[in-house]
């Protein structure tokens, strides 16, 4: 039997098709892959497929998933199809095919001893983590109107997991975190839901102009930041290892001046 | 009196001095966890918590930074002799106002510097004074700028039980430093605190909260009470007290007094004071570490101190931590098969957290695991693998004998490949307490 590979757009959208299409093929799913993104590298003797990202699709395996495997499975699925990883696609397919087909179901996330279903759990595990610290981290600048700006480097694709708790927390305040991997922007306008949108044409957040006192504030936390460590315990090290420095380099009071 | 204040309350000095002097005043505070308490935003102020806590920066010294840990005042009548804050001591004094506070708050939360305010004080004219004070900022914080983020407050030993049961209701976690182990210890070193004092205000605060849980099965809209429950520290290594004296305090205060944390600080001489230990090493870091240690296994792992220590070995192994040496002084009870050993078991192997030892009970209803699987699942296996059994076979041909697990675990350390200290190469802190052992008469 020849082997499939069905190329899918690296979008939680491009894996749900993905995974629709492969159970539409109804060839039993041993042979059948998905891959993320265009291969360099061709196999001989494989059919490649292109799948486009179909809303309609999409939606109709959600459902399923929500409905056969609860809330918190889902939850970690998606966590698996936002990581930077290109094997996510077929991690998160092969632990769906688990899940349905083999019958670990609602459990399907403590079969740890199947490999897809433990590098599914690995990678969700990958994002949950960075969405924590990017809770913990981000830093928001007050601009000139009045609006929180945030800018974010995260491997992985975060900004859907850490909107709702800062949605929540700022409620009353216009807010925006920016992607800059991405160029992805989750907006949130003050006591409204908020939504993604994509950076259009050179967005340089350089050029942004801060509000009158935020200089002071960013000095004030500087200094509170400086004085708190206790000379005698210091340890850089401990530090980096809780704070690393890819997130230090977003973090004003890490900034030299 | 009047007088006196506008001197004490120096409004000519900056925010930016104030936060300098009264931000290193706190900083030996230990406790800067903002967990314990969950609270949606109702829509009509800024903020929340999260009942995990969140750590929003890290100090040089790797400590967290969670909260703005700040002193309302450094003024204070009492003369504590390990506080850099005692009356005798000449250095810069400030207070904050109010006003101050609740914007440097509000301002620092926005901007998701913080998650939210610890607010502690040095007494200024008595208990009841400082309390108020307290008390004032909290409320305006909490009513005017309505925040509802995490708020830590202390309560002040010798305070009306008033004030302290009106902060309770405004903060999410109270705390109240018992200081010393022992009540001799505290009367040596905080010559104006009692035991005594402590204690009461920890009780209050225990009552107050199991009748708020009544009255929350009740009424669901009633106001919380200290939802964070509360916290204490103790000054470890001032005084010559065993780890034994100290994990007995802190085992009575989990279980008499249901406190949610007990805290260590490795003393540091910041009085430079000639009756207390100089402590040529640093402070003594691997003691704290071994005391956080035993705090947990008390916590979660479900140890009571009597397994640990006992009063003729009365100090923690400096050589290895106090799991794995309650394990290889007891190898009558190992290997346990993986397979097979219930939860509790399975905690008290070395290398196996409460984590991996929820996933083992999950996973294995799926078939028996391999030494493979519990690699995948997070357990450690060059330190359990002395410990346990898979389907019958031991990971490697070993001996189950305790010197040669402990050479063997202590070897891995000396290679830099076994225990993770959070310090050990960091050459300025290293300890030299393996070479030179506590005296434990």
């Amino acid at each position: 039997m020849e082997e499939k590979y069905l190329v899918c757009e690296d979008s939680l959208e491009g894996i749900f098709t993905g995974i629709y299409e492969a159970y539409a093929l109804r060839e039993g799913h041993e042979h059948v892959h998905i891959q993320i993104g265009e291969e360099d590298n061709y196999r001989l003797f494989a059919v490649y497929l292109h799948i486009l990202p179909d809303a309609v699709k999409t939606a109709k395996v959600a459902r399923t998933l929500l409905e056969r495997l609860g809330e918190s499975v889902y939850h970690g699925l998606c966590r698996a199809a936002a990581s930077c990883y290109p094997d996510k696609g077929e991690a998160v397919y092969k632990a769906v095919v688990d899940a349905l087909s083999a019958g670990s179901g609602r459990r399907v996330m403590e079969n740890l001893r199947n490999p897809y279903v433990h590098r599914t759990f690995e990678l969700a595990r990958y994002t949950a983590n960075e969405a924590h610290y990017e809770k913990e981290f981000i830093r928001f600048q007050e601009l000139e109107q009045g609006i929180l700006f945030s800018r974010i480097g995260p491997r992985n694709n975060v900004i859907p997991f850490i909107m709702p708790h800062f949605a929540d927390r700022l409620c009353p305040e216009n807010f925006m975190i920016y992607d800059e991997n991405r160029e992805l922007f989750g907006v949130h306008p003050a006591k409204e839901e908020w939504y993604l949108v994509s950076a259009q044409g050179d967005f340089v957040p350089e050029r942004l102009k801060w509000s009158v006192r935020e200089e002071e504030y960013q000095e004030l936390f500087k200094v509170f930041h400086e004085t708190i460590g206790i000379k005698e315990r210091k340890n850089e090290r401990l530090q980096r290892q809780m704070c690393a420095y890819r997130y230090q380099d977003y973090m004003v009071e890490f900034h030299k001046k | 009196m009047v007088i006196a204040m506008e001197v004490r309350i120096s409004p000519q000095m900056s925010v930016m001095d104030k936060l300098k002097i009264l931000g290193a005043a706190a900083r030996y505070d230990v406790s800067c966890s903002s967990s314990g308490s969950s609270r949606k935003n109702d829509g009509q102020g800024i903020g929340n918590t999260v009942a995990a806590g969140l750590c929003h920066s890290f100090a040089a010294d790797g400590r967290c930074v969670s909260l703005l840990k700040i002193l309302f005042t450094n003024e204070c009548i009492y003369d504590c002799r390990y506080c850099i804050n005692r009356c005798s001591n000449d250095v810069p004094r400030a207070s904050f106002t109010p006003d101050e506070v609740c914007e440097l708050t509000m301002e620092f939360y926005r901007r998701n510097y913080i998650e939210g305010l610890f607010l502690s004080s040095g007494i200024l004219y008595s208990p009841n004074y400082t309390m108020e004070l307290i008390c004032e900022t909290v409320h305006k914080l909490r009513t005017v700028h309505r925040f509802q983020g995490y708020i830590h407050v202390k309560a002040i030993p010798g305070a009306d039980p008033l004030l302290i049961q009106r902060a309770g209701y405004l903060a999410d976690r109270m705390s109240v430093n018992l200081e010393m182990a022992t009540a001799e210890g505290l009367k040596a070193m905080a010559p104006n605190k009692h035991r005594k004092n402590i204690l009461k205000p920890m009780r209050q605060i225990q009552n107050g909260i199991t009748e708020n849980k009544n009255e929350l099965t009740l009424y669901k809209h009633a106001p919380h009470f200290c939802e964070a429950g509360q916290s204490t520290q103790m000054v470890i290594g001032a005084l010559p007290e065993s780890d034994y004296q100290i994990m007995s305090v802190a085992e009575n205060l989990y279980d008499k007094f249901s406190l949610k944390r007990v805290y260590y600080s490795a003393f540091v001489n910041v009085n430079e004071d000639k009756d207390l230990p100089a402590l040529a090493g640093g402070p003594p870091l691997l003691r704290e570490h071994r005391l956080y240690q035993a705090d947990w296994l008390l916590r979660f792992y479900d140890f009571k101190v009597d397994e640990l220590l006992t009063v003729d070995r009365p100090n923690f192994n400096t050589a290895i931590d106090p799991k794995a040496d309650w394990a290889v002084r007891h190898l009558e009870l190992f290997p346990v098969e993986i397979n097979r050993a219930d939860y509790r078991l399975l905690l008290r192997i070395p290398g196996v957290g409460v984590k991996s030892a929820r996933r083992i009970v999950s996973a294995r209803r799926f078939g028996s695991l391999t030494f493979e699987d519990l690699k995948k699942i997070g357990v450690v296996l060059k330190r359990a693998l002395y410990f346990i059994t898979c389907n019958g076979r031991m990971m490697y041909p070993t001996k189950i004998e305790e010197n040669y697990i402990v050479r063997n675990l202590t070897y891995q350390n000396q290679m830099g490949r076994g225990e993770k200290l959070p310090f050990m190469t960091d050459g300025t802190i290293y300890q030299q307490l393996s070479l030179f052992p506590r005296a434990t008469s």
